[in-house]
């Protein structure tokens, strides 16, 4: 699976810049293996069994104990399968893309190999190598692809992952120094009890140093403008999937190996993501850019991954790992229509768009359909996630996990206004000669919305995968 | 038979040498045969040092000392000597007729440096550095130019003049301390110094000499001048071949403070952290791409006192490896230079607009050295400046590991300045530019090596390794 989008991306290499269908073709090719692979591993996943499966180890540098470390387990195998989703479904989404194609894919493809990496490593620094692939090639595609003040959003969302970057670096030394195995395997660190100034000390840094990728409050500033910024494809991918390795890092890197650091800054962690739940409502009230409105309500979704994992819970952990993966298939599918409907009106103003479904009904419905699950309409598999974190979270924090529902049911009628204005107001005139979305362009958004009805209607699918992986890992807590 | 393998590359750069000076006594001036003549040489050269890899031996009454580490950094030397060579197919900015004596102090300086990284003596040391150094004193005003040359030249000259004065002061206080001139013999004195400060001091002032050639606070004023002021070609081969050379030799010095351990630690430590800083801060400023890459390479000097000052294996090995990357990387990064200002100018940040249409290939090695010089995966420079920090905070140095972590996040801003002009901006007058086959095969390869050993570093790592057993 991690090899699929690098071969992809070598043969990107050798083809030419005008045999645009064959760039296409290759790259949906290899989003289709990673794809593929991903739903096999999730349904070849042996549940009964638990723990870690698929496992490749080889040893890279014996001298630091460095080695090549990946496998799946409970946890993010449901990030693999959002991420293949995603993946084939921006390689689609893009389809109509003209200029400088050939880099455009390469760029693609080398970031899907960072996020791959990061969701199976189990070694520290390969997971650190990859979170770094998966981050950078983002300047460039938003520098060159994007729009809306695209050099200050690149530029400022690079600064950002970058500082990120430089708190994890020391974070991740001081694991390894602490240890005195001279080893970066995760596996073989989690059994050292590290002493508990090194922990929260570890802890602090690397959540802060995930924290600005999962956009979590006060570090989510870079995270609207450069969803705005950023190309269509390229969006779905970063507020998809990228902003979940974030979320995922917390979980992996930071309460796996530093327990009591996680329970010592617990409180803060879910103070601060109640802060985003509500900050990002109430700012995305305020917005007429859709894409801004996507924005925002990513900032308070992630919040509530963060206030799950801030439980520390079996449901909390659940639900955040859920909400995950369900907000990563909302939010491609958010930023696929207002995309489609971006390319074609070059406005995403909420109300100079008005009356959009009389004009393009079936692209406005995949919008509304995604403002539904954003919502958390039942049936949709943001539902049962945000159901899961909140339980949790009124036991554990009863006040922000009361506060944070309040917010989300001001969210759900901020949800409905956009969709009101846009969608359902009188229609624009300029717009009326636009034709709907072709059933070809519509199949990606047929595929995510198929995703999240299908996690919606049997959310135990996906619950009982993680669980096999949250109860041990809590346990070892 | 043995000795002259132990002593090949020397002889056969001696040999080069002396074909060059013959080369530059003929009065017709045959530029396209003197180059290929250069570039045969410098790959027999890199044949021959190849070969003698993994000799071991002493030599000259033990002053002189072959070893694993010194004959990797002898390799390190022909490579980059090779690579020069090998952008040097156009010297646009130096006249005709001294082309040949531009080979011949690029060979002496080569020379030089061979020497300086097998000394085990502080004469030879210091002998085979002002060798390595004068040829680089003429060379850097070789440049046919408006008097920015000389300056540069003038520059290079006082502050090395300088450098090796307090260099000779600091080797006379070893001397008088220690009774001898031989590191193995200071080696067993030292210590017993440890009271009194002289031995720091002495040691301090000593590295001045290679802190001047790496470019480190407070000896770094030359370098924007100088990187600025030569010609491409020369400034390529003081930015890589000149750094590692330096490297090897603190290596070598700094285990003798092992002793003072942590105020000797302390000083390196406050250089490190003043050089990072301050390289990368004013390189913000810069429009100048070379200046720009003087301004990164003393922010790399403090990288690499990094690995340097923990004085343990790791850091040693790391640091070995960080010098080799960085001769890799920095190269590929001033081979675009010299290709894009083929007339021998000095390039703006501003004059690479439009390179990704202009020479897509161009734009593709810029991109991969400066991402590898700001130290992204999966790149050579993540992976060098990883382990640095590995070691560094194995010796507890959490905060050094921290700003120097925070300094990677500035050095980005102004690495990504330039990859946004070449990226983004475009400038319609400016035509594409046409890259020969040999050196397409050098972007290739060089790109290669950067991404290829930054995700299989091992056997890097392992060599290292085994040649660092040697200093330490």
């Amino acid at each position: 699976m991690l090899l699929a989008p690098p071969v992809g991306l070598v043969i990107l290499l050798l083809l030419q810049e005008h045999q645009k269908f064959l760039i296409r073709a290759v790259s949906l090719v290899s989003a289709g293996i990673t794809l593929g692979l991903a739903i096999y591993t999730f349904v070849a996943y042996d549940k009964g069994l638990g723990g870690l499966q698929f496992v490749e180890k080889h040893e890279m540098v014996k001298t630091f104990g460095i080695s090549y470390f990946v496998g799946v387990e409970g946890m993010n195998a449901p990030l693999l399968l959002l991420t293949g989703i995603v993946i084939f479904t921006g390689v689609l989404t893009m389809w109509e893309l003209e200029t400088r194609t050939k880099e455009y894919f390469i760029w693609m493809l080398a970031l899907v190999t960072g996020v791959f990496g990061v969701f199976m490593s189990y070694d520290m620094f390969m997971f650190f190598l990859f979170y770094e692939i998966a981050v950078v090639p983002m300047y460039i595609l938003i520098l060159v692809w994007g729009s809306t003040r695209k050099e200050y959003a690149a530029m400022k969302l690079t600064l950002y992952l970058m500082a990120g970057s430089g708190l994890i670096i020391p974070g991740i030394l001081l694991l390894y120094s602490a240890s005195g195995l001279g080893t970066f395997n995760m596996v073989a660190l989690h059994g050292v009890h590290f002493s508990p100034w090194v922990q929260k000390v570890v802890f602090i840094l690397l959540f802060f140093g995930f924290g600005v990728l999962a956009a979590v409050w006060p570090f989510h500033t870079w995270s609207p403008v450069g969803h705005v910024a950023a190309p269509t494809a390229v969006s779905m991918l970063h507020a998809g999937v990228l902003m979940k390795l974030g979320s995922f890092a917390i979980l992996r890197v930071a309460m796996y190996l530093c327990p009591e650091g996680f329970q010592y800054w617990a409180q803060l962690m879910a103070l601060l993501a109640t802060v985003g739940i509500v900050y990002g409502v109430f700012v995305g009230l305020a917005q007429t850019d859709l894409k801004y409105v996507i924005g925002y309500s990513s900032v308070s979704h992630m919040g509530i991954v963060c206030l799950g994992l801030a439980t520390g819970t079996v449901d909390g952990v659940n639900g955040a790992v859920f909400q995950m993966f369900a907000h990563g298939v909302m939010t491609a599918l958010f930023f696929s229509s207002v995309g489609y409907i971006y390319d074609r009106t070059h406005t995403r103003d909420i109300h100079e768009l008005g009356g959009f479904s009389k004009i393009m009904p079936v692209a406005s419905a995949f919008f509304i359909t995604a403002a539904l699950c954003g919502a958390g309409v039942p049936g949709m598999a943001s539902f049962w996630a945000e159901l899961l974190v909140f339980i949790a979270a009124v036991k554990v924090f009863p006040v922000q996990g009361l506060l944070a529902i309040a917010a989300l049911v001001v969210g759900a009628l901020f949800a409905l206004r956009v969709v009101q204005n846009s969608f359902f107001n009188a229609p624009n005139p300029k717009f009326v000669h636009f034709e709907d979305v072709s059933p070809f362009l519509a199949l990606p958004r047929m595929i995510l919305i198929a995703t999240l009805i299908f996690f919606g209607f049997f959310p135990q699918t996906m619950v009982g995968m993680i669980k096999t992986a949250v109860v041990p890992f809590l346990q070892g807590m | 038979m043995m000795n002259v393998m132990l002593f090949g590359p020397e002889l056969y750069y001696l040999g080069a040498a002396l074909v060059f000076f013959f080369l530059s006594l003929k009065r017709q001036v045959q530029v396209k045969g003197d180059y290929q003549i250069a570039l045969a040489l410098a790959a027999g050269g890199l044949v021959v040092t190849g070969l003698c890899l993994c000799q071991q031996g002493e030599l000259f009454f033990k002053a002189y000392r072959v070893d694993l580490f010194s004959q990797i950094f002898k390799f390190a030397l022909a490579l980059g000597f090779f690579l020069v060579i090998t952008i040097s197919h156009n010297l646009a900015h130096i006249e005709e007729r001294y082309h040949a004596e531009f080979y011949l102090f690029l060979t002496t300086t080569t020379i030089g440096m061979m020497m300086l990284v097998s000394s085990v003596e502080l004469l030879t040391i210091y002998v085979s550095l002002e060798l390595s150094s004068y040829s680089l004193y003429i060379l850097v005003p070789m440049r046919r130019g408006d008097g920015i040359d000389v300056e540069a030249g003038i520059k290079y000259l006082l502050i090395g003049a300088v450098s090796s004065g307090v260099m000779l002061f600091g080797l006379s206080y070893i001397f008088g301390a220690t009774h001898s001139t031989y590191l193995s013999d200071i080696m067993v004195q030292l210590p017993k110094l440890a009271a009194s400060p002289i031995g720091l001091l002495g040691l301090l002032l000593t590295l001045a000499g290679f802190f001047f050639k790496l470019s480190v606070f407070p000896f770094h004023f030359w370098a924007p001048d100088v990187y600025q002021g030569a010609a491409n070609q020369v400034t390529t081969f003081i930015a890589t071949a000149s750094k590692a050379a330096a490297v090897a030799l603190l290596l070598r010095l700094a285990v003798l403070g092992t002793s003072y351990g942590y105020s000797f630690a302390q000083a390196l430590v406050f250089l490190s952290i003043i050089s990072m800083t301050l390289g990368n801060l004013v390189a913000i400023i810069q429009k100048d791409f070379k200046r720009l890459l003087a301004y990164s390479s003393i922010a790399h000097a403090g990288y690499f006192l990094m690995g340097i000052l923990t004085m343990k294996e790791a850091g040693y090995i790391a640091a070995v490896y960080y010098a080799l990357a960085y001769l890799v990387m920095n190269f590929t990064v001033f081979m675009v230079i010299s290709e894009v200002a083929k007339d021998g100018r000095d390039l703006k940040i501003q004059e690479l607009a439009g390179l990704w249409r202009r020479s897509p290939l161009l734009s593709l090695s810029l991109i991969v050295g400066l991402f590898a010089l700001a130290g992204v995966p999966p790149s050579i420079g993540f992976t060098g400046k990883l382990l640095l920090f590995t070691s560094a905070m194995s010796q507890g140095y959490f905060w050094l590991v921290l700003i120097g972590a925070v300094n990677g996040t500035i050095s980005l801003y102004y690495y990504l300045r330039v990859i946004y002009a070449s990226y983004f901006t475009d400038d319609p007058s400016l035509g594409p530019i046409t890259v020969s086959t040999p050196t397409r095969i050098l972007n290739y390869a060089l790109i290669a090596i950067v991404l290829g050993f930054g995700l299989f570093p091992d056997r890097i790592v392992e060599l290292a390794k085994a040649a660092v057993k040697t200093v330490l």
